[in-house]
């Protein structure tokens, strides 16, 4: 395994050169220019299993390698002109296994660049016998690398050089060299994630904190914005989406926290970026499981269903302009620029409202408390002949729950509440499913009646239909098991533990 | 795993050249590979620079109490490794000799490094004997080098004799000829006449070349201190080709 050693800053690269040769049979292999390029998926999924994806440019060659992060080793290395952007778009088989998992719908994207010249040395016995690889990564920006790379069966070389180096006041080191290149620039590894970790003190001002939450839902909503106008991945349109989605369950769910004025023109503007990235965000979802919907038909209907994924991808470029326009209008930046401001604000000292100046603890136990309460009264109410509108507004009743909860998940225990949100994600994925289908059926609908003037194939309208029915089976059967999950969930323990976290606080 | 043997009864034949010339071009086709020197000679451990000598005794590597893997040595090239020679190789015979089942030890002995090499060239010593059966019976391929002459066309015979009698059937013979030289006319007529008796002999031939005793002096494989264009380096890459051909790489 190689080891890694880091060059103190007043040694230079001349000057270690030269003590070496004092001690050993130097041999310099080559001497070049390197660039070193590192990918990941913006939301670091490499990086969270350990990977690293460094592609390696030189006048020598380009290539691209995956390694462990925490041990340097290669897991997969291969030579690349260039590095796809999905892990589907790799030409190399084994490649595509290995990311397809990893990187799902994500795209791999440049994290940081490094060049460095880069000095390959071999270290020589008696017999002039390479018995040691030595590489050094001379870097500008960060500390230079000394990298021994041992041959093996001669242990003893490689053991002499580490002493030496050591002697000589180099660092051995773990941490990768992506993690050094990142500090230049105030950055860590995983620095984004669509999950929220929100550190909250219960005896906070209840507006305070909640301008709190709202700053760091825009963050995150910002942080998605470019990569929602150059389209990058799906995901980035999913973030930015479930973020406005919070912020509006937190202006229409904390209410008298802050002023009315600001809270009801905020969430109106909300609401309208919740409705100009719904079009897009739905096309995003067929074009991903447009294998699955391939699946519910017989073979030798598959193949007729695909001028409707050419068909929609034509749609999301024409809806995405769209949607790109709208992101850059004043309509969009002007609003968020004063939302910005106004969440930056100082809190005022005597506000009017009447839940402004609560502990935010006493604000979350209330509203957790009600909405739980709610979630259970509409889920009760369901019968079997219910309206697919009743199960849907059961499942924006169930969202605003679980937004609550993750909002203020630090006020309460982590074991618990991470249960009690795991049991309701659980139950949430029945109703989401459900009305997926139900919004799948219309929009295939809607979508036959464009094409029924633009396409000359019956056969794709006939397997559209098909479509159409296997869905609406689907549906059956998930209807079906509403009742089930919803019991699972109202569990008399389940009911309990949201009594005891939440009840006593609200009362 | 395969397992390829550089065999012949004869000395001198260019044994080692083979193993060590064509170990390296599987190695550059990106084949982990290894080499073993079971000659006690360690020509081929010379020719990679490395020491023949390994750590431990003859008796306890074929009794199967010393690991293999902490005895390979790294060559120079990369994918190339190396398991070097030692001067109790010579007492081999002996030693399997005592053993239980002996001409199936090799074959054990190999077993675990599947995992770490694709392609194994055995280095062998010139005779015929327990360990020239313990190699036949572990190798995929009986790689043998021979000088069109008269006595290597009789060693040819018995050797094919040899493997007769034992009924290798996983075994393929791979004769060739080698240190060919053009101008004398015994080799030529015996080039023409031989495979027809032995059709199993290689098309390609490697030619008596200058830089093949210069490995000698280069202390390294042909290919990689010889011009791409060599008539040598070409016959290597000739054998090679038609041996992969052969075994279906």
């Amino acid at each position: 395994m190689p080891l890694h050693f880091k060059l103190p800053g007043h040694l230079s690269i001349d000057k270690l050169l030269l003590e070496l040769e004092k001690q050993t049979v130097l041999e310099l292999v080559t001497q070049h220019f390197a660039l070193k390029t590192f990918y990941d998926s913006f939301d670091w999924r490499l990086y969270r299993k350990n990977l690293i994806c460094e592609y390696d440019q030189s006048r020598l060659s380009s290539m691209l390698f995956i390694k462990e992060a925490d041990s340097d080793n290669i897991v997969h290395s291969v030579q690349a002109d260039q590095v796809p952007s999905f892990a589907d778009d790799f030409s190399q088989a084994e490649l595509r296994d290995l990311l397809r998992p990893l990187l799902d719908m994500r795209a791999l994207m440049q994290i940081t660049t490094l060049d460095y010249t880069c000095y390959q040395l071999h270290i020589h016995n008696s017999d002039a016998k390479t018995v040691l690889k030595m590489t050094i990564e001379h870097y500008d920006p960060i500390q230079s690398r000394v990298i021994l790379d041992p041959v093996k069966g001669y242990d003893k070389a490689f053991k002499r050089m580490s002493k030496l180096l050591s002697n000589l006041g180099l660092m051995p080191t773990q941490e990768p060299v992506l993690v050094d290149a990142l500090k230049t620039q105030g950055r860590k590894p995983k620095d984004y994630s669509s999950k929220l970790n929100i550190k909250l003190a219960p005896d906070m001002r209840a507006d305070i904190a909640v301008k709190y939450i709202y700053s760091h839902l825009l963050k995150t909503l910002k942080l998605n914005e470019q990569g929602v106008i150059a389209d990058i991945d799906s995901e980035f349109l999913h973030d930015f989406r479930v973020a406005v989605r919070r912020t509006r369950t937190g202006l229409t769910q904390l209410k008298q926290v802050l002023p009315v004025a600001q809270t009801k023109r905020f969430s109106s503007y909300f609401s309208w970026l919740g409705q100009i990235t719904s079009e897009p965000r739905d096309l995003d979802i067929y074009l991903l499981h447009f294998e699955t919907f391939k699946n519910h038909l017989p073979d030798t209907m598959k193949a007729d269903l695909d001028p409707l994924y050419d068909f929609m991808v034509q749609k999301k470029r024409a809806v995405h302009a769209g949607l790109v326009d709208k992101l850059k209008s004043i309509d969009y930046y002007a609003p968020l620029i004063e939302w910005e401001d106004y969440i930056r604000s100082a809190a005022i000292k005597k506000p009017d409202e009447t839940q402004a100046l609560i502990p935010v603890k006493s604000l979350a136990d209330r509203r957790i408390w009600t909405i739980y309460k709610k979630v259970i009264k509409q889920a009760g109410a369901i019968k079997e002949d219910a309206q697919p509108s009743e199960l849907h507004t059961l499942r924006k009743t169930c969202k605003k729950l679980r937004y609550l909860m993750e909002f203020f998940q630090s006020l309460y225990p982590e074991s618990t509440i991470k249960m009690l949100i795991r049991s309701l994600k659980e139950f949430q994925e029945i109703l989401g499913t459900y009305q997926d289908l139900e919004i799948q059926q219309q929009t295939l609908k809607e979508l036959g009646k464009e094409m029924y003037s633009q396409t000359d194939s019956p056969q794709t309208l006939l397997a559209m239909g098909a479509l159409i029915e296997a869905l609406g089976k689907q549906k059956i059967e998930t209807r079906s098991a509403f009742d089930g999950r919803f019991n699972e969930f109202n569990q008399a323990d389940n009911h309990t533990i949201f009594e005891t976290l939440f009840k006593c606080g609200a009362a | 795993m395969k397992t390829i043997a550089a065999f012949n009864i004869k000395g001198g034949v260019g044994k080692t050249s083979t193993a060590v010339n064509l170990a390296f071009l599987a190695s550059k086709q990106g084949y982990r590979t290894l080499v073993w020197d079971l000659d006690p000679q360690g020509a081929s451990s010379y020719y990679f620079r490395i020491k023949p000598k390994i750590k431990g005794s003859s008796k306890n590597l074929v009794a199967g109490q010393l690991d293999l893997d902490d005895l390979i040595k790294g060559t120079d090239f990369e994918g190339l490794d190396l398991l070097p020679a030692d001067f109790s190789f010579r007492n081999l015979d002996l030693i399997l000799d005592g053993k239980k089942k002996p001409t199936e030890r090799l074959h054990k002995l190999l077993a675990p490094l599947k995992h770490n090499y694709d392609m194994i060239f055995l280095d062998c010593p010139p005779t015929i004997s327990l360990l020239s059966e313990a190699i036949f019976e572990a190798a995929d391929v009986l790689l043998s080098p021979v000088i069109p002459t008269t006595l290597s066309q009789r060693t040819l015979e018995q050797l094919k004799a040899f493997l007769h009698d034992k009924k290798l059937k996983k075994l393929k013979l791979m004769p060739f000829f080698s240190m060919v030289d053009k101008r004398k006319k015994m080799h030529l007529d015996i080039m023409l006449t031989l495979p027809v008796q032995h059709p199993e002999i290689l098309a390609t031939y490697i030619p008596y070349a200058s830089d093949i005793e210069r490995m000698g002096s280069e202390r390294m494989p042909l290919a990689a201190f010889s011009k791409n264009s060599a008539r040598s380096v070409q016959a290597y890459q000739a054998l090679w080709q038609e041996i992969s051909r052969a075994m279906s790489l």
